[in-house]
């Protein structure tokens, strides 16, 4: 079930309704919410709800296991290693157990042996990466006695399989999003109101700006040799904004929904593309996933308050698997590693925490220099993201080659049915509003503070208008639903 | 909560007002709505469905019917035929067309073209091609909202407001559009041009679209009219990237007599076709020639 979709206009008044009946009795709404998502998650496979349940159920009883105060320390490991064991080993299973087998094939192959390892016909069941991570966190943190485990297994359930941010995140922690299961709601108007608007503008960045940026680079990505090298940028263009309005967009809607629900779920984006180098960029971009690397690998490896060859091999690493999370494609390992190199001279030199603060604050308009960086990042992601979007290896190096010719200096040209202008002035009046409400916590979060409410519903009013104008007909599901 | 949800019902009403003014302003300009005149002449060929009571043969399908099927050359061998087909049209409208007109026209036999895209698509450009150019009554506005698409949604609104209004009253769709002429019976002519050559990803059949067409192959029976499979030519290019051909044909062969002219057929790419896969009328003669041999 989409959230853009008929479908979900019509569950979720439903559970919303039924949500807000029982807001007498938790149990009860914590009850809504478990069977609401299991619901949720069934409309895609029914049969990988078991993995949800099994995962829940090997968390919550491990957390049990580790409240007890008197385990030796190789045995609270042991419980630790338990879970990481099964939670990663389903995750390696379903996630990349063919591209394994497919490596070793090829490595034996090169060294004159032959390896006759089989691949299998395996589903991905949608959201594994995230909720496995989600539960990882929670075991992590018991083991750490950072939080106290849950003895409320209705609560550690519906936390596991919150529907919201079950699918593409943001990846919660225990921390933050577990003590809201156990406290008591009350609803919050201005709360509901802040979350149906973050929905707008979620539904606004998907339907609008990631599906039709989505016809321009699948037309240009499909075959880089028939385009010239301008369009082959332009369409890299497309694509980070494709992406962008995409997981973004899921976030804002994901978000939104569960502020419905009264809770607060953490920010996963801050205008990454408004960044001045790599390093602000990572603290902007899918904010949720790389803070989990940094707090459970990263600094776990020792991170940056380590020897030199230690903090290379260290970003190298996360960089690297954060990739490889993505997908179990070397694509994605050489976006992360790509990343990687682009980050290191910020570090090695102690200037990745230049840019703590927001570009151009309290200003209108960006100086030069701010310009002039911003742009360069913009362009460092855009290459990345090539190997993000590449089917394989060599579709990547084909689009590089035919990118970088004397084409690049004469006019794109689109000879597709895709409306390129409309898309352009779309993207410019989106940049636009991203840039007035950057020092928000989304871009149209402010808009209550600076127009009046005939304004404002003229506002929304219009860009439901919009949505429904320029909503192309190829609808794409959310990008990162296959991660 | 009453609050909020009073809130949410007065913005609602209130934008009403702000959506239809945007909707009304934008409607030439807006890429989400379908008007007439998009090319396929469905607007003439059912107008022109009330001329032809009585057929022999009657054609349904893609625009592989409407460009394959010459109601002419047909008639050269005395078989009055009439031509149903429309851009894009899966299963789910071809039941629909035939759902609607078969009370109105009378057959023998029913040529329906399949194919795997047919098969496999999602049918929104032939949902908009019908409601944009069809007569509306309530199994258009089913057939619209089952489609579950905005730009449906939004024509199926337009079409309705214009044909309430009674604001299309002096349309009339031009026999000749761009590089298609409109023939009497339903087909469209294109004649010989440089081939175009295009690429298509590999299909997957839809399964609803499936249910359609088994509920097709169960009207006819039901009906008592023969009804013909026929899986029109494509290039040789565009055939090769078919996946699982043999077993598409031996699902079509297991519902009726069934025919695939790009087995039964030599042709030429850049001879006989315009682009990937629609025949030009040079093409268009030595299909429809074998065809009725074929079921003659």
């Amino acid at each position: 079930m989409l959230f853009n979709s008929i479908e979900f206009a019509f569950f979720f008044p439903v559970v919303f309704s039924l949500y807000w009946l029982c807001n007498r009795n938790l149990k009860l709404q914590n009850g809504v919410l478990l069977l609401s998502s299991y619901y949720f998650y069934s409309c895609w496979d029914w049969r990988f709800l078991s993995l949800i349940i099994l995962s829940t159920i090997v968390d919550y009883c491990i957390g049990l296991g580790l409240k007890n105060g008197s385990l030796s320390i190789s045995i609270r490991k042991l419980f630790l290693w338990i879970s990481i064991g099964i939670n990663i080993g389903l995750l390696g299973f379903f996630k990349y157990y063919n591209f394994f087998i497919e490596q070793f094939t090829a490595a034996f192959t090169l060294f004159g042996t032959s390896f006759e390892g089989r691949t299998i016909s395996i589903i991905l069941p949608v959201g594994i990466s995230f909720y496995t991570f989600q539960t990882l966190s929670y075991t992590i943190d018991v083991y750490r006695k950072k939080i106290e485990p849950t003895t409320n297994v209705l609560a550690f359930s519906a936390f596991v399989s919150f529907f919201p941010q079950l699918v593409a995140g943001p990846i919660e922690r225990a921390s933050n999003l577990l003590p809201q299961f156990i406290k008591k709601k009350q609803f919050d108007y201005t709360s509901a109101v802040d979350g149906m608007r973050q929905i707008l503008w979620g539904l606004f960045k998907k339907m609008i700006i990631a599906d039709n940026c989505a016809e321009i680079a699948n037309t240009i990505f499909y075959s880089p040799a028939d385009h010239s090298a301008s369009t082959l940028v332009l369409g890299a263009v497309f694509f980070a904004f494709q992406i962008y309005g995409d997981f973004s967009g899921y976030s804002d809607i994901a978000i939104g929904t569960a502020r419905l629900f009264g809770f607060n779920l953490m920010k996963n984006f801050s205008f990454p593309y408004f960044s001045r180098d790599i390093a602000e960029f990572w603290r902007k971009w899918h904010i949720s996933l790389s803070t989990w690397f940094r707090d459970y690998v990263y600094i776990p490896l020792g991170g940056s308050k380590t020897s030199k060859a230690k903090q290379i091999r260290n970003v190298f690493f996360v960089f690297i698997i954060s990739g490889f999370w993505h997908g179990a494609n070397w694509t994605f390992i050489i976006w992360g590693a790509l990343n990687a190199m682009f980050f290191l001279p910020l570090l090695l030199s102690k200037k990745n925490r230049t840019h703590l603060d927001t570009v151009a604050q309290g200003k209108l308009f960006p100086s030069m220099r701010e310009l002039v960086t911003m742009t360069s990042t913009f362009l460092l992601t855009v290459m990345a993201w090539v190997f993000f979007r590449a089917e394989s290896l060599s579709h990547a190096a084909e689009y590089f080659q035919n990118m970088f010719e004397w084409s690049l200096f004469t006019m794109p040209v689109l000879t597709s049915k895709v409306s390129i202008s409309t898309t352009l002035i779309l993207l410019l009046i989106f940049v636009l509003i991203e840039w007035l409400g950057r020092e928000s916590e989304y871009a149209i979060e402010n808009i209550e503070r600076l127009l009046n409410r005939f304004l404002r519903w003229c506002f929304y009013a219009i860009v439901i208008a919009a949505i429904i104008v320029f909503t192309p007909t190829e609808q794409n599901p959310f990008i990162y639903f296959q991660f | 909560m009453k609050h909020f949800l009073k809130h949410i019902i007065l913005f609602s009403v209130f934008a009403t007002l702000p959506i239809a003014l945007f909707l009304g302003l934008t409607a030439h300009l807006n890429p989400n709505i379908v008007f007439k005149k998009q090319g396929g002449h469905l607007y003439s060929r059912i107008n022109e469905l009330t001329k032809f009571p009585k057929v022999d043969v009657l054609f349904i399908g893609s625009s592989h019917a409407y460009r394959g099927f010459d109601t002419r050359i047909f008639k050269r061998y005395g078989i009055n035929s009439f031509n149903l087909g429309s851009s894009s049209q899966s299963p789910t409208q071809s039941l629909y067309l035939l759902k609607k007109y078969l009370d109105d026209i009378e057959c023998e036999k029913i040529v329906f073209e399949v194919s795997p895209q047919s098969l496999s698509s999602d049918g929104i450009e032939s949902t908009l091609d019908i409601i944009s150019n069809d007569n509306m009554n309530w199994r258009t506005v089913k057939m619209g909202l089952k489609a579950q698409h905005m730009k449906v949604f939004n024509t199926l609104l337009y079409s309705a407001y214009i044909q309430l209004l009674n604001l299309d009253a002096d349309f009339s769709e031009d026999k000749i559009i761009g590089k298609d002429t409109y023939i009497s019976g339903g087909f469209v002519e294109r004649q010989k041009q440089d081939f175009k050559k295009s690429t298509s990803a590999p299909y997957k059949i839809n399964q609803k679209q499936f249910k359609c067409f088994e509920k097709i192959v169960s009207l006819t029976e039901n009906r008592g009219i023969e009804l013909i499979l026929v899986q029109a030519p494509v290039t040789s290019l565009e055939y090769g990237m078919y996946e699982n051909s043999t077993s598409f044909d031996s699902t079509m062969s297991a519902y009726s007599d069934y025919y695939n002219f790009n087995e039964l057929i030599s042709l030429n790419d850049s001879v006989h076709f315009y682009d990937s896969h629609h025949l030009n009328q040079t093409g268009v003669e030595v299909f429809n020639n074998r065809l009725i041999e074929l079921i003659h």
